[in-house]
């Protein structure tokens, strides 16, 4: 009996392949295989011979199973290994299928500053490319024949009805107007968008481009907070601390009015050619917002007043992108606009 | 505007601010300046010398000039100037030995625009042995922008008085009034309307000599960007240019009358004016007039008849005041803009005038010896306005700056800038800042602001209320489209919003149909788009000359006539996806994907595929189209586009999320698979096997589709079925496999069972 399982045991072990070891296993485990051979006499055995026929066959089978199991386990990480092995990849190789998308990049800036503002409950609204010469001079403080209609050239239009009553809006400014007449008080407000001036296009001076507009209406807002509000705006959008200084600037709808400038951020004040030697970068206007402004909106001055200014999206993008062709913002072209996918 | 550093000097004496620290100081507390420019940079070290010899230099046009140049001794000079000869006295400017015309040449003689005194070019100055050379002179220029509300800054004196507040220095005053003799002048002013013109006043000389004028006046007025002429011309502008107060000088012997009317112009009147050019008037244009016509346009330009000339030997020397807006009017109306149209749009003061007048009396003395005052003065005159009191509380004013202030360098800032105030702070604004200037208690906060600093106030964080912010729901609904196309692999592009009507035309808009620019800034930017397609198109026929695969996107808007009122504008979106070899297939496919609509088929506009072209609809209703882009419109490759109606979109928004309990019992399918014509519709069918399948199908699935040899089609659905109360027996799933075969038989179309 011995015999017959090393014989087995013997045929497990020299098996060479899976196949070989599974012909193997139905010859040795199957049911009429070695172990079951082993069991046919057992009903002509005494009781006590059959306890140690039991035995004996309980241990071959663990002997055989435990061979078999062994080899076949080896047999499949052989297997396995082999497998993986012939799978292979180059993962150098580019992706297939779509290459990734790009947001303008004044789109960029322009969700940024909103998140920003927004942070700080600010609304941001949306107004009308083609304006009403109301909106756009009159309620701001402009009306016709004011020489200050001189520093915005402006897109007449013909709609159709009488002429000189549309427009191109020539700034943010007039969503101030739409704010203050929507909006309740006391308000904080933004208006990022599409502006127009009539002038010829060159590396600098496109008659496309964007601004951001920002009010505040509330009880006495001064030239300190104005001072304080922009520094930390600033401070956010260039991601740094930074020193600002206020002049005076003639804005019809602010009264006093301001150009604020940033102090260099290249050269830091010693003076470079980006800020012309002077250490200081022409940044936005501002001001406090011109009691008739208010009045033309409805608002009561004497109980009321704010600050407003105007941020350069085109300008601030050129900025942070050291952009030197301000005509590629409106080119449309992928060479350029592929540069700013995320 | 250009600053002379010495003119603005000579009415603040005692300043000692260089001209670039000057500059600084008014950038700070008045205006912007634009730069800063040596003026008369060779007048450095020149002196008067006089020609002894002159020699021909064979061969060459320059000559060699032997001059005694006074304190640099005897100098040998080669001269290129015709004028250069023996006996003239002119100026030399040392300025080292350098070798012309193949000798040493030491230092030059000088014409007048190189010495910056005139413009003039034709030869070296020829001067008297009593000439003084003016000093060399800085021009500060003004950003013009800076200084539309202050119409005193247009002359030097305003300046001055603007410099004087910031140095603390004492203000001088050019014009002095007792020189100004009683009423009483040979002609007469009649003004029509005073509101046009609330001043008109005038001086009468004769025994005039119209000559040059002296050379530190012509230097004067080259410093601050102005040209010379004569004498009399140029006192005219020199007082424009010290006083702000344009004037005007009429050859007297050339008026017809002893009466200048101010008064608007008669209809089919018209002027030859100065600049040689003919200007056709109309009433809206207020003209200065003697009795037979026009003489001048009022405020704007004179006219050439009664010029200055050299014979001229008698004047009528004005100055007026012309309301702002109809100067403005008439200037844009005929097209001229003038030194003098400038400053009176601004709104001059009316008390201006006599003041310009009293400088003249001291001026033209020395500009024209021995000229002679005719008569009094001239001077009819509107009611003049008091200027206003303002109320200034001083509490208020430091809640508006934000910062603590000293009562008393509140009072010293105004009275520098000449605002008379009273012991409990009544402020008065001087007349010529009361034309448009300051009215208001706010208008002097910028007074005091600019002159302590704004450096000087700290910054404050404001105080506001806690509350969520509007947020309009377009902002976010935009937002998410452009993510939405970004994330899919179109890259943003930006359009004008213009186009021109060659492209409308393209297209097969009408022009007519467009918001017209009334005065584009260049061709091909006449109309307002009223699609989004044109631009679109420009960039895949621009970016297919780089790329052979690209997509793009842009939201913009299209802008719409509504019968004469206010233009309509509605944001689109349009993604377009080139492909240059494809079959163009994938393309639209894909944009029917990112569309998130289905596609039913409709007819072709011109622009597109006319077998390529589809409506998208979304909750059944149409919200845009994509189509392939008409190979007439695209060289090379195919062109899938996607052009959507945002405020439809918007609109239709997104149903609200809500839970449905999870299916407990298991559904049947099975697959149909129907043989149809080539070109039947995929859809068509679907809605046919929906319609028979009944309520128990819950979803009809296209699978596949397979062309066939005899140029038929099969096209393979799966059809599942299922109730939500229990599992639906065989017979159940077998009848409704059943109804929808017998269905489309019955509809005449064929089945592979």
């Amino acid at each position: 009996m011995q015999d017959l399982v090393d014989g087995a045991l013997g045929r497990i072990n020299s098996a060479a392949t899976a196949a070989d070891l599974e012909a193997v296993r139905v010859d040795v485990l199957g049911r009429k295989g070695v172990l079951s051979q082993l069991s046919k006499d057992m009903g002509k055995l005494t009781p006590d011979e059959r306890v140690a026929r039991g035995k004996f066959i309980n241990a071959a089978k663990l002997a055989l199973e435990g061979a078999w199991e062994t080899l076949k386990n080896r047999f499949e990480s052989e297997a396995l290994a082999a497998r993986l092995n012939s799978e292979w990849l180059d993962l150098t190789v580019p992706a297939p299928g779509v290459r990734p998308g790009a947001l303008h990049p004044i789109t960029q800036i322009q969700w940024e500053i909103e998140d920003l503002f927004r942070s700080l409950g600010f609304s941001v609204l949306d107004g009308p490319e083609v304006e009403t010469e109301h909106h756009n001079f009159d309620a701001l403080n402009i009306p016709q024949d004011h020489p200050a209609r001189d520093m915005q050239d402006t897109f007449w239009l013909d709609a159709g009805g009488p002429l000189g009553r549309f427009l191109l809006r020539t700034h943010t400014s007039p969503v101030q107007v739409r704010g203050m007449e929507k909006l309740q008080l006391p308000l904080r407000m933004i208006a990022p968008g599409r502006v127009f001036r009539n002038e010829s296009v060159d590396a600098s001076h496109e008659h496309t481009f964007y601004q951001l507009e920002g009010m505040m209406i509330d009880k006495d807002v001064s030239v300190g907070n104005l001072i304080y509000f922009m520094k930390t705006l600033l401070g956010a959008i260039f991601k740094r601390d930074v020193t600002v200084r206020l002049r005076p600037g003639y804005f019809p709808f602010v009264e006093p009015g301001f150009e604020l400038d940033i102090r260099c951020l290249i050269c830091g004040g010693p003076g470079c050619p980006v800020c012309k030697q002077s250490g200081w970068v022409e940044l936005l206007p501002c001001g406090l917002v011109n009691p008739h402004v208010l009045k033309m909106s409805g608002i009561d001055p004497t109980k009321w007043n704010g600050f407003a200014f105007g941020l350069g999206l085109t300008r601030l993008v050129m900025m942070r992108y050291a952009i030197d062709d301000i005509r590629w913002l409106q080119s449309s072209d992928l060479r350029f606009l592929r540069q700013f996918g995320q | 505007m250009k600053f002379s550093y010495n003119w603005i000097r000579e009415f603040v004496p005692g300043l000692e601010v260089d001209p670039h620290s000057l500059e600084r100081l008014i950038t700070m507390k008045t205006a912007e300046c634009d730069g800063i420019a040596v003026s008369g940079e060779l007048l450095k070290g020149a002196v008067l010398a006089r020609v002894l010899e002159v020699e021909n230099i064979e061969g060459q046009k320059n000559v060699k000039a032997l001059v005694d140049a006074g304190p640099y001794g005897m100098k040998t000079v080669v001269c290129g100037a015709a004028n250069c000869r023996a006996g003239i006295i002119t100026a030399y400017v040392p300025l080292g030995i350098k070798t012309v015309s193949g000798i040493e040449s030491d230092g030059m003689l000088a014409a007048a625009d190189e010495l910056d005194i005139n413009r003039d070019h034709a030869g070296i100055l020829e001067l008297t042995a009593d000439t003084v050379l003016p000093p060399v002179d800085h021009a500060i220029e003004i950003d013009n922008k800076s200084i539309t509300h202050r119409p005193d800054l247009w002359g030097h004196h305003g300046m001055a008085r603007e410099v004087a507040a910031i140095t603390g220095h004492p203000l001088r005053d050019p014009a002095d009034l007792s020189l100004l003799p009683p009423l009483g002048s040979p002609v007469q002013i009649e003004i029509e309307d005073f509101h046009l013109c609330p001043r008109y006043s005038a001086l009468v000389f004769d025994n005039v000599t119209v000559q040059p004028s002296p050379l530190w006046l012509q230097a004067r007025l080259t410093a601050a960007g102005l040209n010379t002429k004569n004498n009399i011309v140029d006192l005219s502008n020199y007082l424009m240019a010290e006083l702000a107060q344009p004037t005007h000088a009429f050859d007297r012997a050339k008026l017809a009358g002893a009466t200048i009317f101010a008064r608007p112009a008669r209809e089919g009147e018209s002027i030859v004016a100065l600049n040689d050019e003919t200007y056709h008037l109309s009433p809206a244009n207020l003209v200065i007039a003697d009795a037979s016509g026009p003489i001048a346009i009022a405020g704007v330009i004179g006219g050439r008849d009664s010029a200055i000339s050299a014979v001229t030997t008698s004047i009528v020397f004005e100055s007026a005041n012309f309301n702002a807006s109809s100067v403005r009017r008439t200037s844009s109306a005929l097209k001229i803009r003038t030194d003098a149209s400038m400053r009176f749009e601004k709104a001059q003061d009316p008390v201006n005038t006599l003041r310009a007048l009293a400088r003249a009396l001291e001026l033209l003395p020395i500009l024209s010896p021995g000229i002679r005052l005719v008569g009094g003065l001239a001077d009819n005159c509107a009611e003049l306005k008091v200027p206003p009191t303002i109320s200034l509380d001083l509490d208020w004013l430091a809640r508006k700056l934000g910062r603590v202030l000293d009562p008393a360098e509140v009072r010293r800032i105004l009275e520098a800038l000449q605002f008379k105030v009273s012991d409990d702070f009544e402020v008065s604004v001087p007349t010529w800042r009361a034309t448009k200037d300051i009215a208001m208690a706010e208008d002097l906060v910028e007074e005091v602001g600019r002159m302590i600093g704004y450096d000087s106030i700290e910054p404050q964080p404001p105080l506001v209320p806690c509350a969520p912010s509007f947020d309009p729901p377009e902002r976010e609904f935009l937002r998410g489209i452009r993510r939405h196309y970004a994330a899919q692999g179109f890259t943003e592009v930006s359009n004008y919003s213009f186009i021109s009507e060659e492209e409308a035309k393209r297209f097969g808009f009408a022009p007519e149909d467009h918001v017209r620019v009334l005065n584009p800034i260049a061709e091909g930017q006449e109309l307002m788009r009223t699609s989004l397609l044109p631009g679109i198109h420009r960039n895949l026929v621009e970016n297919a000359k780089h790329f052979e695969d690209f997509r793009l996107f842009e939201v913009g808007r299209e802008i719409h006539l509504s019968n004469g009122e206010k233009p309509i504008e509605r944001p689109h979106v349009v993604a377009a996806i080139y492909s240059r070899h494809d079959d163009g297939r994938a393309g639209l496919m894909e944009l029917k994907r990112v569309s998130g609509g289905e596609l039913r088929p409709a007819a072709a506009m011109a622009w597109e595929h006319p077998s390529r072209a589809a409506e998208v609809v979304k909750h059944g209703q149409v919200v845009g189209r994509v189509f392939e882009l008409h190979p007439n419109l695209i060289d090379s490759g195919r062109a899938a586009v996607l052009y959507l109606d945002l405020t439809q979109l918007q609109q239709l928004g997104a149903a609200a999320t809500r839970y449905q309990s999870v299916r407990r019992f298991p559904t049947s399918s099975f697959d149909l698979s129907v043989i149809c014509p080539a070109r039947e519709y995929a859809a068509t069918l679907e809605t046919a096997i929906r319609g028979f399948a009944g309520e128990l199908a819950e979803a009809v699935e296209f699978v596949t589709d397979y062309q066939m040899p005899d140029a038929r089609k099969s096209l393979s659905f799966r059809i599942v079925a299922g109730a939500a109360d229990r599992t639906l027996a065989g017979a159940e799933v077998t009848a409704i496999r059943e109804r929808i075969i017998e269905g489309l038989r019955g509809l005449h179309y064929e089945l592979l069972v």
